[in-house]
């Protein structure tokens, strides 16, 4: 009985965490190398956006993805610049894109909304994995496209991150500009690099919204996701591997809020996914191995200038 | 890096950055009479509007002063707390649990009425330190980033109010929707004439800078703040205590915006009701008048002020010229962008440098 | 000449007549929303119904502002009334109530009416179309549809007004189909896709085949059609949401009360002096709301078959809630909540107080039910 009860919760959170994994996989890679952008929210929404009305006209949600992700990623080119070139203080810059988003969203979007979507994925089952028992349940039944391309992505990250050089790279940029920069490593283009897949991503975590979540378009439909992302993003260490399992346990207590209703308080289990994102650090901190991982990148949201150091 | 060459400017003049700040504004005005000659509507008409209705007459004044006391408030407590590099996003939920336990000496304490008003401001400034302890105290003892935790409890405290004015706060007399009673007119702060200007908690407004203004030019936690915002191990050198400065400056940051709470409910509302109506996202504006003060807490004053006009214009936008609710926020964006890049050219001296051949 | 200065004399008439007219006031209406137009909800409705005004009445000019926080009624108003000349406000939130109240004290030769509110004046009047009616309609539906006998209901927030709508549907469904049952969850909020999805997934997981909702979108009808189950939609025509799965819905017609009030006022009927006693709650018999899937379609067609016998039944249901008489009311006892309490009692019909201070579940209502009496 509690098995289907796994199974569905994660099911479900498999389709409900997946723009915040894109989202946090994105911001993961900003923050690794330095750049702190808070405006997540802003560019997921301006992803839905065009995303939405991409599909809408060109009745193909791949376009709209695409769109809606090159949007994201250009939104965040802004931030980059102001925070790579310009230098300013990354957490303003990065709340004037939220609310810029926000409100240009809000004020175009107004003859799309409730505009019916007729295009979007299908769900599907990958025929030989679903019959792996839980787990094929889960993963290979009745989902969509990009839950598996975030998944993949995860798994592409994380090794591009922590197995390659260029991974070093970006960490090293992230930790300390001055020696990589010594090293003859163009610290400003791995950070417009990383900002632009900070973009890009949650840009195309907003298009998932409106195209594959919920098919339509309505102002402020992110809803606050952005924000959750940037909590996730330091709650998974900045390690794209437990960010799945950040965002999907996430996506299990929203759901839960609502199945678990006629047993326990609704009202205490609103608390819960927000509840757990900050104990859960506590107790990854007994674990002393995680705890020297459990600092941000060394220049997080500092500006760098070689003039300076 | 090849062809812009930036350079520190040792002393920026206070001057320059506040006439800099005005032309940031005056070009994101101008970018946005694009945005109003998209709708068909005359900028110039749109200005002169804005003008009429916000600054050039004492009602809108008014309207602008009652919704900058509550970023006043959380703004100078972020100025400290930014000082300290301690990145408070929770000024929202600090607000609100200074609101509920505003909440709960109006109408639950059963103190005499003539001790209301100061237990309210007491009361809700202890709702808003003890909620911004929390996130200090995980950052202290289990180093979980600020931000993280703050943030959260902004959607936990969200939460709580929901529960209370749901549940056990909900009032008799509100026919059942979700609002607790209104106040004893004992715990109603007085108005100047009949504005919505609070002036109470305008004057504790008006204190907390100059109490946050001492405290940095004058204190030794001024110094200390001052130091462990520059670097902490700098700091652990000079024989400071990070987590004890911290400590104090989360308290008054967490108690400023929990005042504030207690002036929304005391002074506007009289009773506690949504959350989102409680606050209109003043913890968060709040980040960004801190920001815009550039660590300068009499400048907290002016720059509260500037958004409560932001607030007030994005109402006369919607009222008079049809343009939907968002477009406050495309103006504050904006507002925000010019400043930010303007502020490049106060710190910096930017040349363009020729490539040597 | 003679003729022709007869002919002057009579355009100089026509024309000072129609500067007459001119000046005779336009009448200047404003509207006041608590949430954005855009939503498929409340505020929604009562924006389609002002547009409506607008086209059916040249002599009446509207301006509008949404999303207003309730701390700042009393400051729209006032720029309302002074700098966009309205002679009549109409505020659309029971939160507005504070600030509707001191306005139409400070303003009392200006006319306020309040939507859903229960505080008059001379110059304020209330109004509010009530849904609960159509929820029982639609509940006689469910209850004939369902196959697994659990029906789905996702709620806003637990105040009388969603209870009582819940306990209609639940009524309903009873009468039908006295094994099934009604599941509730709550998203905590009038607008909110995510949790609203959500809820119904969990829902369906629970094995309901049936949906209804309180919640300004058409999220759950969405999800509905998703896995093949009949939906009810909610406050504006979602047909073409999912015109295979929407079977009915609750409709509403905000302009019944806006035309009828404001030619009131235009004609003199109503001032600034007799509001006092003025209080529209409308319901079937006044026309103010409407049982369907769109307006005009009472059933989906493709669903009548389906409901066999239950479809006379609400035919006949709504002819007679629709007689002067009013004949029904599905409020009539004996009800029991499901704690087991007799609420209303045999032969009784609730009063409209009691209808409006709702906090109890009735039989058949399962899950969560905050602020439920013992």
């Amino acid at each position: 009985m509690w098995q289907l009860w796994v199974v569905e919760t994660l099911r479900r959170a498999l389709a409900y965490g997946t723009p915040l994994l894109l989202g946090t996989l994105g911001e993961i890679y900003t923050e690794r190398s330095g750049i702190l952008n808070l405006g997540v929210e802003g560019m997921m929404i301006l992803g839905a956006f065009v995303g939405f009305i991409t599909t809408f006209v060109t009745k193909n949600p791949w376009l709209g993805f695409l769109f809606g992700a090159l949007v994201g990623g250009a939104a965040s080119l802004i931030h980059g610049f102001l925070s790579i070139n310009l230098r300013v203080t990354q957490v303003v810059s990065g709340l004037a894109l939220t609310l810029f988003g926000l409100g240009l969203t809000g004020v175009l979007g107004r003859g799309w909304e409730g505009q019916p979507l007729k295009v979007s994925l299908s769900e599907f089952s990958v025929p030989f994995l679903n019959r792996i028992p839980i787990l094929g349940d889960i993963v290979f039944t009745e989902q969509n496209m990009l839950v598996y391309i975030g998944l993949g992505l995860a798994l592409l990250l994380w090794w591009l991150l922590f197995k390659t050089s260029w991974g070093i790279t970006v960490r090293s940029v992230g930790e300390d500009p001055a020696t990589a920069d010594a090293l003859g490593i163009n610290v400003s283009l791995v950070r417009y690099g990383c900002t632009f897949i900070g973009g890009f991503l949650a840009g195309l975590g907003g298009a998932y919204l409106s195209i594959v979540y919920r098919p339509s378009w309505t102002q402020g439909m992110t809803a606050g996701m952005g924000w959750i992302v940037i909590a996730l993003t330091i709650f998974s260490l900045w390690h794209p591997l437990i960010a799945v399992g950040g965002a999907y346990i996430f996506g299990s207590l929203f759901y839960l809020s609502f199945r678990l209703q006629p047993w326990v308080s609704p009202e205490l289990l609103t608390i819960m996914p927000y509840l757990f994102t900050i104990l859960a650090p506590i107790l990854l901190n007994a674990n002393r191995k995680l705890r020297r991982r459990m600092g941000a990148p060394g220049a997080l949201g500092l500006p760098y200038s070689r003039e300076e150091e | 890096m090849g062809w812009l060459r930036i350079e520190k400017r040792t002393n920026p003049s206070a001057k320059a950055v506040f006439g800099v700040s005005i032309l940031s504004i005056f070009l994101a005005f101008f970018v946005i009479g694009f945005i109003f000659l998209g709708y068909g509507i005359n900028p110039f008409k749109v200005y002169l509007e804005l003008f009429i209705e916000t600054v050039g007459n004492i009602y809108g004044i008014t309207q602008i002063i009652w919704q900058s006391i509550p970023l006043l408030l959380c703004g100078v407590g972020l100025l400290l707390a930014f000082k300290a590099s301690f990145w408070n996003i929770g000024a929202e939920g600090q607000l609100l649990m200074g609101a509920v336990a505003a909440t709960w000496a109006a109408l639950f304490s059963g103190l005499p009425d003539f001790l209301l008003i100061p237990a309210v401001f007491i009361c809700g400034f202890i709702g808003g330190a003890v909620w911004g302890l929390l996130s200090t105290f995980l950052r202290a003892r289990f180093r979980i980033n600020e931000v993280i935790t703050t943030l959260m409890m902004n959607y936990i405290a969200m939460n709580i109010v929901l529960y209370l004015i749901h549940g056990p706060w909900k009032g008799e007399e509100m026919r059942g929707f979700a609002y607790t009673n209104q106040f004893p007119k004992a715990a109603w702060l007085p108005t100047i004439g009949i504005s919505d200007i609070h002036w109470p908690t305008l004057l504790i407004g008006l204190a907390a800078v100059a109490f946050v203004y001492l405290i940095i030019s004058r204190t030794r936690l001024g110094y200390e703040v001052k130091v462990v915002g520059q670097s902490p191990k700098a700091a652990r050198y000079a024989g400071i205590s990070y987590f004890k400065t911290i400590f104090l400056v989360m308290i008054i940051s967490g108690g400023f915006a929990g005042l504030a709470g207690a002036g929304e409910v005391c002074g506007v509302h009289h009773m506690l009701r949504h959350p989102d109506q409680v606050s209109l996202g003043y913890g968060y504006t709040g980040i960004i008048v801190a920001w815009l003060a550039r660590g300068n807490p009499p400048a907290a004053i002016l720059t509260s002020l500037l958004f409560g006009a932001i607030y007030a214009a994005g109402d006369v936008l919607q009222l008079s010229f049809g343009l939907p609710f968002q477009i406050v926020n495309v103006f504050t964006g904006l507002i925000l962008f010019f400043l930010i890049s303007s502020d490049t050219l106060v710190k910096y001296r930017i040349s363009i440098q020729r490539r040597e051949g | 000449m003679k003729k022709a200065v007869l002919l002057f004399v009579c355009l100089l008439f026509l024309f000072t007549g129609a500067i007459c007219l001119e000046a005779q006031d336009k009448l200047k209406v404003g509207f006041i929303y608590v949430g954005p137009i855009g939503d498929m909800g409340w505020t929604n409705a009562h924006d389609n119904a002002r547009k409506i005004v607008e086209k059916t009445f040249p002599w009446v000019e509207t301006v509008y502002q949404e999303a207003v926080p309730e701390a700042k009624v009393e400051g729209v108003i006032d720029r309302m009334i002074r700098r966009e000349q309205c002679d009549v406000v109409f505020t659309t939130s029971f939160g507005f109530w504070e600030g509707t109240v001191a306005a139409a004290k400070k303003y009392p030769d200006k006319i306020f009416a309040h939507c859903s509110g229960f505080m008059r004046a001379p110059n304020l009047a209330n109004y509010m179309a009530d849904f609960y009616q159509l929820y029982y309609l639609n509940g006689l539906m469910a209850g004939a549809l369902t196959k697994s006998n659990k029906i789905g209901y996702v709620g806003a927030f637990p105040i009388p007004e969603v209870k009582r709508h819940i306990d209609a549907f639940t009524i309903g469904v009873k009468e039908v189909n006295p094994k099934a049952e009604v599941n509730v969850r709550w998203i905590e909020a009038w607008f909110d896709p995510a949790k609203a999805k959500e809820a119904t997934n969990s829902l369906v997981d629970a094995g309901c085949d049936v949906f209804a909702f309180t919640e300004d979108s058409d999220t759950v009808v969405q999800v509905a059609a998703e896995n093949g189950f009949p939906v009810f939609g909610h406050y504006s025509p979602m047909y073409n949401s999912a015109p295979d799965y929407v079977v009915s819905g609750q409709l509403v017609h905000w302009e019944l009360f806006y035309l009828d009030f404001l030619s009131k006022v235009y004609s003199g009927y109503y001032t600034s002096k007799n509001l006092e006693n003025v209080d529209y709650w409308g319901l079937l018999k006044e026309g103010s709301v409407e049982v369907g899937a769109k307006f005009g379609m009472t059933v989906n067609p493709k669903w009548k078959s389906r409901l066999g016998s239950t479809y006379d039944l609400v035919m006949k249901r709504i002819e007679q809630m629709k007689n002067p008489q009013v004949v029904f009311d599905p409020f009539t006892g004996p009800i029991y909540s499901r704690k087991g309490k007799m609420v209303v009692g045999s032969g009784e019909r609730a009063d409209y107080g009691h209808l409006l201070s709702i906090e109890y579940a009735v039989k058949g209502v399962v899950g969560a039910w905050p602020g439920e009496p013992k």
